[in-house]
């Protein structure tokens, strides 16, 4: 059995466990009526998911999440719901040997998608059978003013990651800073973070500073490694005048430079230095700390 | 400020022409619910994209912007009679329909019917009565400004020759001189509380305190034009001062579209009553505009809609 075609037994196998029997036979018909050669059945199908499944959260466990990061690196289905299960389940169906016509079917239905449905397609993203064909339409989901919809790519979604090039990339973070999404929630951002990047922050910083708002400490995991000599003033700053949490994650950030100065700044604060090398404190943790105080 | 523990449903508004200010007066007038119905633009479309970007953001943006301000928002989806005059156009409208109707917040084909009584629009009124029989939906019409009386008997005719049940319609923008023949019919009657061109709010009181409130629906229509976004809760006021009973005044201002269009299956009142906490948890993250700031009140104008 090739990689979609088990996926798309995993995600039947997990909505059988908490779906209605007549669900699942509707989702069994669907199978006939997708054809490559009329993408009708497919669209209707793709809508229509709405009346046999809710938006009830997918019940995954331990094992099932397991499988998952098993069948694809980086799928996370427990922070779907059973619609979206359903609907990337649909679009494993569809057929994808000729590429072109894959994609026009693909473009038509983000194009006509409603709200939940943009959501579900962007979240499947990672699953898709020919997944490089959709970086321009990754990027294009970035620029949504929807918040769920931008979440839907950039949270818990490996794609971009693995296939956005640099711009694209450094946006989806810029956004997601901008829009006080939990940068934790974003897969595989350390691999990514880059100097062009870092600098945007840093300005972005310096903007909120100059407008008396908060930032979120979040922001220097992307500027820690690329730290200089001229964000001194930064560090001390946030050091001086932060919060506690602002003042363990710009540490959190020193210790991930090389920079001498930053080094020296991080030794001068022993106990959150001992935090950071058991362990203890971590980028996860600032950003779970960070989004449950600021609800 | 009036007294806002009432919900009340619009099932008749154009908000893509109104602005966050209104959506956040209508929350605070106790709005929980409201249809927008697929309409003409006040500048004729000549290219299908346009009609798909449109009924894109009827089912996309349109829903997510209200939802921001904890109003559930549903479609009609149609082709208007204004725009069906256009033919090659209507063509291509019509295949691009079935893309939508079977969206999650459709509750309804509309607003079709009747502008001016020509060929074309008979027969894209007709199609999409077709296109509602098979996706088993309410319908939603519009009947015609001018020679209403006619375009709505005309509209009714049509219905029942192509066999849908009476039920399942609701004909809009009723007055005085149609309301009797669409009850006797079976079918629903809305009524617009318009300035100056359709209902005014008196005579809607009046309406309800002759005919009763089975069957009968009031909404805005609030769309570009001089329209009132509050024109229910404002209504429901007025009714309530002029001694409606409130079991009445419920039924046409909640009731009775939830009913009506509540035959689609898509729209139910656990979708405001218990509303989703996953959702509404997102809905306010990463929006500003309701942050800090307590919704403006529109509420204080005269609750009289003139004539
Ligand atoms: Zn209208």
């Amino acid at each position: 059995m090739d990689k979609l075609a088990e996926i798309a037994k995993y995600l039947h196998a997990m909505l059988g466990r908490q779906s209605k029997a007549d669900s699942i036979a509707w989702l069994e018909q669907q199978q006939s009526g997708i054809s490559g050669d009329s993408p009708s059945g497919f669209y209707l199908a793709f809508s229509t998911a709405s009346r046999f499944f809710d938006k009830a959260p997918l019940y995954v466990n331990r094992q099932d999440a397991a499988r998952a990061c098993e069948l694809r690196p980086g799928f996370s289905p427990g922070h779907w719901n059973c619609l979206q299960a359903a609907r990337a389940y649909l679009l494993l169906l569809y057929p994808h040997d000729n590429p072109d016509k894959w994609l026009a079917t693909l473009d038509k239905l983000f194009e006509t998608a409603d709200l939940h449905e943009q959501e579900a397609l962007y979240a499947a993203l990672p699953l898709v059978p020919n997944p490089a064909l959709l970086k321009l339409r990754a990027a294009e989901g970035l620029r949504t003013n929807m918040t769920t919809v931008f979440d839907a790519v950039a949270l818990h979604n490996s794609y971009p990651a693995e296939y956005l090039d640099e711009p694209a990339w450094n946006q989806l973070l810029l956004k997601a800073v901008f829009l006080q999404r939990p940068l934790y929630q974003i897969q595989g951002a350390d691999h990514r973070a880059n100097p062009t990047l870092a600098q945007a922050l840093i300005e972005y910083a310096h903007e909120r500073w100059a407008a008396g708002r908060n930032i979120t400490p979040e922001l220097w995991r992307f500027v820690g490694p690329f730290l200089q000599e001229k964000h001194v003033g930064d560090i001390q700053r946030v050091l001086i005048e932060g919060t506690p949490l602002e003042r363990e994650a710009i540490l959190l950030a020193c210790n991930m430079s090389s920079l001498p100065t930053a080094r020296q700044r991080l030794e001068d604060y022993p106990e959150i230095q001992a935090k950071i090398e058991s362990g203890e404190l971590n980028w996860e943790k600032v950003g779970k700390q960070s989004h449950s105080t600021a609800l | 400020m009036t007294e806002n523990k009432k919900r009340f449903i619009d099932p008749h508004i154009h908000v893509t022409s109104r602005t966050t200010d209104d959506y956040q007066a209508m929350r605070e007038a106790g709005i929980v619910a409201i249809i927008e119905p697929a309409f003409w633009l006040g500048q004729p479309r000549t290219q299908v994209g346009a009609f798909q970007d449109y009924f894109s953001s009827l089912v996309g943006w349109e829903r997510f912007r209200a939802s921001q301000f904890g109003i559930r928002h549903y479609c009609a989806m149609g082709l208007n009679s204004k725009e069906a005059n256009n033919e090659p156009l209507a063509e291509q409208v019509m295949e691009l329909l079935p893309l939508y109707v079977g969206k999650e917040n459709v509750v309804a084909i509309g607003e079709i019917g009747y502008d001016d009584q020509t060929a074309a629009e008979d027969k894209y009124f007709r199609l999409q009565l077709e296109l509602a029989k098979t996706v088993q939906l309410p319908v939603m019409i519009h009947t015609p400004h001018r020679d209403k009386k006619k375009g709505t008997s005309r509209s009714m005719d049509v219905c029942e020759e192509h066999g849908i049940d009476p039920s399942l319609v609701v004909i809009d923008h009723n007055n005085e001189e149609t309301v009797q023949e669409v009850l006797d019919r079976g079918f629903w009657a809305a009524f617009t509380i318009y300035p100056h061109t359709k209902m005014g709010s008196e005579r809607m009181v009046e309406i309800v305190r002759s005919y009763g409130p089975e069957r009968i629906i009031v909404d805005s229509s609030a769309d570009w034009g001089v329209s009132d976004p509050l024109s229910v809760p404002k209504t429901a006021a007025l009714m309530e001062k002029q001694g409606i009973p409130d079991d009445h005044i419920q039924l046409v201002t909640y009731q009775n579209a939830l009913t009506a269009y509540g035959q689609s299956g898509k729209i139910k009142e656990a979708d405001w009553l218990e509303a989703d906490p996953v959702d509404q948890r997102e809905l306010f993250e990463g929006n500003s505009v309701l942050r800090g700031q307590s919704p403006k009140v529109g509420y204080k104008s005269s609750d009289i809609v003139e004539n």
